[in-house]
């Protein structure tokens, strides 16, 4: 069983917070509905190239936070996720997103009307096309 | 509990010294040794299994004393080595009968699904097999007492490509329940990737470096700047300067990148380095060559 998340090899972010994010940005958009069963640990680690103790703390975190569930000897799944965590979950990651795109910009030296330009034409351009 | 804890262990042959050497193993987790030819893999391995014996040293295997309770502490070790030795010119089926009365555990019905699986002609003899099946044998040997801890010296060697993929994914069944423990020794990048947690680098009979891999990827990189500086150039955690474009190769970005904001230099990118990449920096193939 394999899941669509991958390490990036340029992302500054420690690999179990690239693991934890993507997870549950699978899971807020609804990609893994409640009851996916996912990898083991073991088998995530491998497929990632990583070691156990960071697919592990992603996990963790993820179990935590009620994104997941870990049954004693049947394995992890998704959880059943309230719709105002889901809310919260797509703000924060969006959020993340954009502020990821906004430094880039900053470092190329753009200024802050220039990244508001681009975001509007991008925004006008998707919803426009009927969202597709 | 450790599976391993190794203190000191020493033995000096007549043109090589390996040791000393103190390692842990985890519970739950997978070792892998790397080093060029001939840095003491094996000898590890012998040493260990008591095939050769110590000048000095002492052990624990899952908290038992290594130096006594030999019987009851080699039944929960899996080792594909060449523990068979003397006994070469049996078939294999009869191999399998002579090993299984050592072990009070032995699962019969996992030899022969595993010798399926692997294609294993059990009327054939050890000594007549190639030498990916020899290692083939060798790996369905060391599983089917159900060990917590297993000892793979280069375990794919000369193995075909889809029984390879048969055993990473063994490794990796064996390895589901949380208690067990594996000390690859390999010369496969692969391996190392998609198997180990931990890394230990031997050279000349000694561990040189030792870590756990996601270290790697957190604190080695590449990083193009906009200028090599003075403080760059002679800064002990670059370990390689390319002119064009301008880069470094550090082994700890978290001390470069303190530099780069000090000085005011721009980075461009940073891009993690690959294992393959980071062992080549870690393992000195030349002064094992001589």
């Amino acid at each position: 069983m394999r899941i669509p998340i991958q390490v990036s090899n340029e992302s500054r972010e420690p690999i179990y917070y690239q693991v934890e994010t993507q997870i549950k940005t699978l899971i807020v958009g609804g990609k893994l509905p409640p009851g996916t069963p996912l990898p083991s640990i073991r088998a995530l680690a491998s497929d990632l190239g990583c070691s156990v103790i960071t697919t592990r703390r992603a996990y963790q975190n993820l179990e935590m936070n009620g994104f997941i569930q870990t049954i004693q000897g049947k394995g992890t799944f998704v959880r059943e996720i309230k719709n105002n965590q889901i809310s919260q979950s797509r703000q924060q990651i969006l959020h993340d997103a954009f502020e990821k795109v906004v430094q880039q910009g900053k470092q190329m030296g753009c200024s802050s009307e220039e990244l508001n330009v681009i975001f509007s034409n991008i925004v006008n351009k998707t919803f426009n096309n009927g969202g597709l | 509990m450790h599976a391993l804890e190794v203190k000191d262990l020493s033995r000096s042959f007549r043109k090589f010294k390996i040791g000393p050497l103190n390692l842990t193993v985890e519970q739950g987790s997978i070792t892998g040794l790397v080093g060029a030819n001939g840095s003491g893999k094996t000898t590890f391995f012998r040493l260990l299994m008591k095939v050769l014996k110590k000048d000095s040293g002492q052990g624990k295997v899952f908290g038992k004393d290594w130096s006594k309770n030999e019987d009851e502490w080699k039944k929960q070790v899996g080792y594909a080595g060449e523990l068979l030795s003397g006994y070469h010119f049996l078939t294999i089926r009869k191999l399998a009968k002579l090993i299984s009365r050592w072990y009070p555990a032995w699962d019969h019905e996992q030899f022969e699904q595993l010798s399926r699986r692997y294609d294993i002609d059990l009327d054939e003899k050890y000594e007549k097999c190639s030498k990916g099946t020899k290692k083939k044998i060798d790996f369905i040997l060391s599983l089917c007492h159900h060990p917590s801890l297993l000892l793979l010296d280069e375990p794919t060697a000369g193995v075909d490509i889809v029984s390879r993929r048969k055993m990473k994914e063994d490794i990796l069944t064996f390895m589901e329940h949380e208690e067990k423990s594996v000390i690859l020794a390999t010369h496969t990048i692969d391996e190392v990737h998609q198997l180990c947690d931990e890394i230990k680098v031997l050279e000349s009979g000694k561990i040189v470096h030792s870590f756990n891999k996601d270290d790697i990827y957190e604190s080695w990189a590449r990083i193009w700047v906009s200028e090599l500086s003075d403080n760059l150039k002679h800064h002990p955690n670059v370990l390689k300067l390319e002119t064009s474009p301008p880069q470094i190769v550090t082994n700890h970005r978290a001390s470069i990148e303190a530099v780069l904001q000090t000085e005011n230099l721009t980075v461009y990118q940073i891009h993690r380095l690959s294992l393959e990449e980071v062992l080549e920096y870690l393992i000195d193939y030349k002064k094992n060559a001589l």
